[in-house]
């Protein structure tokens, strides 16, 4: 482990810059969101967690798929650096880890490369993490129910933690640890340092709510389909969508296309699983017509599809859409209720 | 595949005929041939399957593909004018260049189905892949048993396909039922909806059925099957979604944790019974 002093960061941000496009948290408007740096005085150190996931920055929230025109089709090559994301927490660096499943490696697909998504792939293949220790967890945050942990260091190449006049840095995959070589000024972590870090950590923790097993709440949404329970839990929802544009592993798309004539593009852009549109068919047959049946596929999706494909929620314990939410819809409520109802229905016959 | 690199870039095909289908002129079939000879070597497809159809400028919608893949060199879409996409598709003229992805989705049990009695039920235009079955089958006649095909719409005027309809009617190893919901001057076939029909009609319980139509179609008509005796693995259908993406990324075609882009769209009986909502 090695540690740089924080009045020093910049050098080592400016020594990252000649390598990698680098995304940190940093002023978007009025909210802190990740977005492409040109300097380390861009970055926000002085916050909890961002108000917007990093999932735009290898899945933007519209995107070039082509251009066309008499010339044909030109598709957008990637022919600048890599990228970097400086100062994800946990709850961030594992979604990445979800999403590459969905985009990246198809795994459950028949034949595997015909599925894996270009766009993504160009700009996470080669990527390097910072995952950012979370000194500060928020009363919205739940990541200790979805195998998180403000200190976990899971998908993350590089790990960093703020003990207030340094970052420590701890190389986690060959990439990281590769990088962190080529980094010459920094000095060796000492026994201090790392007490601080085991010291932040224990008070971290102790923000967390109190742990909840999730795990049998798999078996138990495979069981409530049926049930009221979702007319209760989708009662105040007024599908506003805010919910999976703040989550980092909603990943629904639409694709668009814009243009007069015979020149224009075709973009995709995120879309809601929360709006009535989203499955609309020409025919006018809307397979999730009611809210209800909205509500109940994020739902299912999160904690019982995703299972079934991919071998885990699809949830990190963020607690971003529990912040958004304008009727205070809260998903850890949610998820308690889930796992205590008692089901109505006579499983005796 | 369209694209090895790239899936969501569809390839070109210039339409080479186009038919109207009704007189109300709302149902076109559209040949389309390939424009490059690497992506016909390319395109390799089964009856059942997907494609993406694009018009630049308007965007993408899904039509099951209505040539069998043992018509060479020609790729057949009926699409029914509805929304924005297939409005402007209707505006096609022969010679026109269009976009494709696919062929995508899955296929018909051609395989299981061999040996076997198959029953084929269809509704309304949704018989596209159907006709692609039908004229796989009769391509390798000898592979398969008994063909029973009940196939019906709401008037005569919206049978699509109704020169081969006639064709296949003479032919005496199909068998043809067709059925207009209500009765009209000059027609001389069955009268009443599908799934009264299919029960009229006594399919042998012991064959393959396979049901493509208007998700009210199916809905009745599936448990007239079941009634009957049909095997649970023996009955499929074919699902239609608002599918986009067409590789089970973008969301909307979700049934349960399958999506009908890639684990369907065909699908059997004892697959969907335990997806709620499917149709």
């Amino acid at each position: 482990m090695i540690k740089i002093k924080k009045t020093d960061l910049h050098n080592f941000i400016e020594f990252l810059i000649k390598d990698y496009n680098v995304y940190a948290p940093a002023d978007v408007g009025k909210k802190i969101a990740f977005k492409k740096i040109n300097s380390a005085f861009e970055i926000r150190h002085d916050i909890t967690n961002t108000h917007l996931s990093p999932k735009n920055v290898f899945f933007p929230q519209s995107e070039v798929m082509f251009q066309y025109s008499d010339d044909g089709l030109k598709i957008p090559e990637r022919n600048e650096k890599p990228i970097a994301v400086w100062g994800m927490r946990n709850c961030d660096t594992s979604s990445l880890i979800m999403l590459n499943k969905v985009f990246g490696d198809a795994h459950q697909m028949p034949d595997k490369n015909m599925y894996k998504d270009p766009y993504w792939k160009m700009k996470y293949d080669n990527c390097l993490i910072f995952g950012q220790a979370c000194n500060e967890p928020l009363s919205t945050c739940f990541c200790n129910w979805f195998d998180g942990n403000p200190f976990a260091k899971k998908g993350a190449d590089v790990f960093v933690v703020d003990t207030c006049d340094h970052f420590i840095f701890e190389g986690v995959s060959e990439k990281g640890k590769a990088f962190l070589l080529k980094y010459k000024f920094a000095e060796e972590a000492t026994k201090t340092d790392l007490d601080k870090i085991a010291e932040l950590k224990k008070t971290a923790e102790s923000y967390l709510p109190e742990k909840l097993d999730v795990k049998p709440l798999y078996n138990k949404m495979s069981q409530i389909w049926d049930e009221p329970i979702w007319d209760e839990i989708s009662a105040k929802c007024i599908n506003c969508g805010a919910c999976t544009f703040v989550c980092p592993t909603c990943h629904c798309f639409d694709v668009s296309d814009e243009g007069k004539g015979k020149k224009g593009k075709r973009i995709r852009l995120w879309d809601s699983c929360m709006f009535q549109i989203f499955t609309r068919e020409a025919s006018g047959h809307n397979p999730r017509e009611l809210s209800t049946q909205r509500v109940r596929q994020r739902l299912m999706h999160k904690y019982n599809y995703f299972m079934d494909n991919y071998e885990q929620y699809l949830c990190t314990g963020c607690g971003r859409c529990v912040q958004v939410c304008p009727v205070n819809l809260d998903i850890r409520e949610v998820i308690k209720q889930i796992l205590d109802y008692k089901i109505s229905r006579n499983e005796d016959n | 595949m369209c694209n090895f690199d790239n899936t969501y870039i569809p390839i070109q095909m210039k339409v080479k005929k186009i038919l109207i289908e009704n007189p109300d002129r709302s149902l076109r079939t559209y040949d389309l041939s390939f424009v490059n000879e690497d992506d016909k070597k390319r395109f390799n497809y089964l009856p059942g399957q997907f494609c993406e159809f694009s018009i630049l400028g308007k965007g993408e919608s899904p039509f099951g593909i209505a040539s069998s893949p043992t018509e060479e060199e020609i790729l057949k879409f009926t699409v029914s004018r509805t929304g924005s996409v297939t409005n402007e598709i209707h505006y096609l003229e022969e010679g026109d260049i269009v976009g494709i992805r696919g062929p995508m989705g899955n296929w018909y049990p051609i395989e299981k189905l061999k040996g076997q009695d198959v029953v084929i039920i269809g509704g309304g235009f949704a018989f596209t892949t159907l006709r692609s079955l039908i004229i796989y089958l009769l391509e390798n006649r000898d592979d398969y048993g008994k063909i029973t095909v009940i196939y019906g719409a709401r008037n005569p005027d919206l049978f699509i396909y109704k020169d081969e309809l006639k064709i296949w009617d003479k032919r005496d190893d199909l068998i043809l039922h067709l059925t207009v919901d209500k009765h009209v001057k000059g027609w001389d076939k069955l009268c009443g909806f599908v799934p009264a029909i299919t029960k009229d009609v006594k399919p042998d319980p012991t064959s393959w059925c396979i049901v493509c139509g208007p998700p009210v179609m199916i809905k009745f008509t599936l448990p007239v099957l079941l009634e009957m005796g049909f095997a649970h693995d023996k009955i499929y259908t074919s699902l239609e979604r608002r599918m986009k993406c067409g590789i089970g990324k973008c969301g909307r075609c979700g049934i349960g944790s399958k999506y009908v882009c890639i684990d369907g769209p065909v699908f059997s009986y004892e697959e969907l019974k335990n997806i709620p909502d499917a149709f």
